[in-house]
């Protein structure tokens, strides 16, 4: 034998021993766990320096608004305020405890801010609230990826610590999004999610609104082709998405139910192989709401039988967060023409007809 | 003969391992070479208009406007003039 098949053969010694080693040993996953939850610490590092760039802005911007002790004030919300949804095991009025949850738990929050930012006017204060709910979500992002990255690591769970390293990158982009939002909030820019509004007061010809329909949601009036119609959407032009539910239930209550069409505008998350800024019409309340101010639309409308329709502008989650770009203002100016067609063909004339310009309305007023 | 069956499996062997570094390697390779590169460049401009008469211009946007903002006077009715809306623009350039 010469060298050359010498060589050869330790060579398939070695690669019987591997192949043994690999096959009928954990050896593998340990290899596996060891590299993923390396790369899922590496994404946390980034994650955490994200939350602590976060951090900053929110301080710099709670100083800027005059408020005392910023960072005093950002401890003093995270971690607390949270919400414990109600017992749905018992359905009956399920929705009635959940609104009522979310009221205290948003005038808990406003008393906080309020004491912290005493005279500020409202789309400050809006703001203000805003800013600390996006770092308070960082923090809670950040935290549960550790949480499952450690529980993993002691369990040996590889498949736990895989699954987390597979959905980082998704994770890491919705950080950025909500990190690069604080400079929309802060600035007072409108976002993705402010479609709603926009298309509102492009119907309404930025006019101002006629009152105050519901706590920080506004009412305005105007006229398309002969058809009277009411527009409703949030106060601006702070970070606002008001009580567009109760605003209409209201209205509806005081017009006895004489609506002949209600029609909700909203943002809607796109599918991969759609493109941004695509407008779709279709049936329903077209409102990205836990269930109080949805249900509220539902149930109104279909106590007086009116057709409720919806109409979307589509996007991602990241665009919905990050400041509004032109492709999805082509999409709102689009949204605009299918609102004023639907009211013109669907409502006749003289009829009247409601429009909901659902969303953030931030750097809208 | 045999020495030639030995250098052909020390062949078929250095094949085996020149593949397994390539099928390692690729998605890095791909990844070095697809990210050539586009700079893209986001500005923030706002599209202010007359309600009126339905005059447009566009314009960089200014540090406290906001959609609803009176900005100014008309220059063809001397009505008021609004933030219409404020976006992004993206310009991609090669690098």
């Amino acid at each position: 034998m010469n060298g050359g098949s010498e060589i050869a053969s330790y060579l398939i010694v070695l690669l019987f021993l591997v192949s043994l080693l690999m096959n009928f040993t954990d050896i593998p996953q340990r290899i596996q766990l060891h590299r993923f939850s390396s790369f899922v610490r590496r994404k946390l590092y980034t994650l955490e320096e994200m939350e602590v760039d976060a951090r900053r802005k929110a301080i710099a911007y709670m100083s800027s608004t005059g408020i005392k002790e910023p960072s005093k004030v950002l401890e003093g919300f995270m971690d607390n305020f949270f919400l414990i949804r109600p017992v749905d095991m018992e359905p009956t009025d399920i929705i009635k405890r959940f609104k009522h949850l979310i009221r205290v738990r948003e005038s808990s929050v406003r008393d906080y801010v309020r004491r912290v930012l005493s005279g500020a006017e409202r789309s400050v204060q809006y703001s203000v609230e805003t800013v600390l709910e996006i770092v308070s979500v960082m923090r809670l992002l950040n935290k549960l990826i550790r949480h499952y990255l450690e529980l993993g690591l002691k369990y040996n769970n590889w498949i736990l610590v895989m699954q987390l390293a597979i959905q980082m990158p998704e994770l890491v982009e919705i950080a950025k999004a909500y990190r690069n939002s604080l400079d929309a909030f802060t600035s007072g820019i409108p976002i993705g999610d402010s479609v709603g509004p926009l298309v509102a007061k492009m119907l309404v010809n930025w006019k101002e609104p006629i009152r105050e329909i519901s706590e920080g949601t506004d009412l305005y009036e105007t006229e398309v082709e002969g058809r009277k119609v009411y527009v409703i959407k949030a106060s601006g032009p702070g970070s606002n998405v008001g009580w567009p539910g109760e605003a209409l239930e209201k209205l509806v209550e005081e017009l006895g139910g004489a609506i002949d069409r209600i029609i909700t505008v909203d943002a809607a998350l796109k599918l991969e192989s759609e493109e941004s800024g695509e407008v779709a019409f279709g049936t329903g309340a077209a409102i990205g709401d836990i269930g109080p101010e949805k249900i509220a639309m539902e149930r109104i409308a279909s106590k007086y039988s009116i057709p409720l329709d919806a109409v979307v502008v589509k996007m991602s989650e990241v665009e919905a967060l990050s400041p509004l770009t032109k492709k999805i203002y082509e999409g709102v100016v689009r949204s605009y023409e299918v609102v004023r067609k639907i009211i013109i063909e669907k409502v006749r004339d003289g009829g009247v007809a409601v429009v909901v310009g659902v969303g953030n309305t931030v750097g809208v007023k | 003969m045999m020495l030639l069956q030995l250098d052909a499996l020390m062949t078929a062997l250095l094949i085996a391992l020149f593949l397994l570094l390539l099928t390692t390697l690729l998605p890095w390779l791909i990844s070095v070479t697809s990210s050539k590169s586009k700079v893209v460049k986001e500005e923030l401009v706002e599209l202010v208009g007359c309600p009126k008469c339905g005059y447009e211009s566009s314009r960089k946007y200014e540090k406290g406007d906001y959609v609803g903002k009176v900005v100014g006077t008309c220059p063809k009715d001397s009505n008021s003039l609004i933030v219409k809306a404020i976006y992004v623009e993206k310009h991609t350039y090669a690098q």
